[in-house]
């Protein structure tokens, strides 16, 4: 049992976001689980402090946690799980979405994708095709089929709105939509090359 | 005879060669498993892989034989807008491949409101559709 008492379990939290000039202490950067009064004592211990050289993103790795509870504390037997090291987000200021720039990306993909579409149509020969079609289905000559044409302009929003799932979501099921999924996906692979990249240099910085 | 068997052969492997590059295209995309999710019937999968495979086989005796039909046209605007789901999904499932809207909504910060982005694409391609069908043609 006395053993026991000298396990610390440690976790390191995925990303965690901190002001300039922070301090960062163990309860940032990780949960740990240790006896009650040990918990307490060990999660106020100070890893690092944020200063103005590591620019957006630091990597705080698992050892450096460890090394420095082993400053304060020298025998507990401490049980690393899960992720090995914790992104830190530094924000220097809380940055607005500019209004701006979200109406031109808005035009940009509005006028982008309308054009696109007109390409597309002339590229396939839309026309043509669905000239003949409608004269292979209804037998009528018509040069603009427009109640064939209509309804497919609506049903190509329609199957954009259905593949994204975001209108229908909560109707239809809770799972997420693969653009949800992608930018998780995408999300991810930055944060493993943060890991990759920056870790070497954060690592570096706290034995300097 | 042998000319024939020729023809015959080369045909044969020209249509397993598209109706596969098809199939592959459907496949990455993801525009099967996305509407069984939607309708959460994944256990019918071999219909559906039926479905796509008849509906090009119709698609080729269509345009290869031109058969005549007399459908009243009203008709049309339930298979047009099928077809314009169709080929929206494609067009959703080829902008989701090229990720574009998560480097945007990153970029310019405004990952909570990446529906406005994706409404614009929707609109644009209505609108382009529409003013392609209305107006454009015309011209």
């Amino acid at each position: 049992m006395s053993i026991m008492k000298n396990i610390v379990y440690i976790r390191m939290r995925h990303r965690i976001q901190v002001k300039e000039n922070h301090r960062i202490r163990v309860k940032d950067v990780a949960r740990i689980i240790a006896s009650k009064e040990q918990t307490h004592r060990l999660e106020e211990i100070p890893v690092y402090t944020v200063t103005k050289q590591d620019q957006n993103t630091i990597v705080i790795d698992c050892m450096a946690v460890i090394s420095a509870i082993r400053k304060y504390e020298k025998d507990l037997e401490i049980q690393p799980i899960g992720p090995a090291q914790t992104i830190v987000e530094v924000i220097y200021r809380i940055r607005k979405p500019s209004m701006i720039l979200f109406f031109l990306a808005w035009l940009v993909l509005f006028i982008g994708s309308a054009i696109t579409i007109m390409n597309f149509h002339e590229d396939v020969s839309m026309q043509k095709v669905q000239q003949k079609l409608y004269f292979l289905l209804t037998g009528i000559k018509e040069d603009k089929p427009l109640i064939f044409q209509i309804p497919y302009s609506f049903g190509l929003g329609l199957g954009m709105v259905l593949f994204f799932n975001h209108v229908f979501k909560k109707r239809f099921n809770e799972e997420p939509s693969p653009l949800e999924v992608e930018m998780n996906n995408y999300q991810q692979a930055v944060d493993q090359y943060i890991i990759m990249h920056e870790n070497k240099e954060s690592v570096k910085k706290i034995y300097d | 005879m042998i000319k024939m068997l020729g023809v015959v052969i080369v045909s044969l492997s020209a249509g397993v060669a598209v109706g596969g590059g098809f199939v592959a295209f459907i496949t990455v995309l993801g525009i099967i498993p996305r509407m069984m999710q939607l309708t959460k019937t994944a256990r019918k999968i071999v219909l559906y892989e039926a479905a796509v495979i008849f509906g090009a086989i119709f698609g080729s005796y269509v345009s290869l034989f031109e058969p005549q039909f007399s459908i009243p046209p009203i008709f049309l605007l339930a298979i047009g807008l099928c077809y314009g789901i169709f080929v929206g999904s494609l067009a959703a499932a080829l902008t989701e491949v090229l990720n574009v809207f998560p480097i945007l909504a990153k970029r310019i910060h405004l990952e909570e409101k990446i529906i406005y982005l994706i409404g614009a694409v929707v609109f644009g391609k209505i609108c382009g559709s529409l003013f392609h069908w209305l107006y454009f043609i015309t011209l």
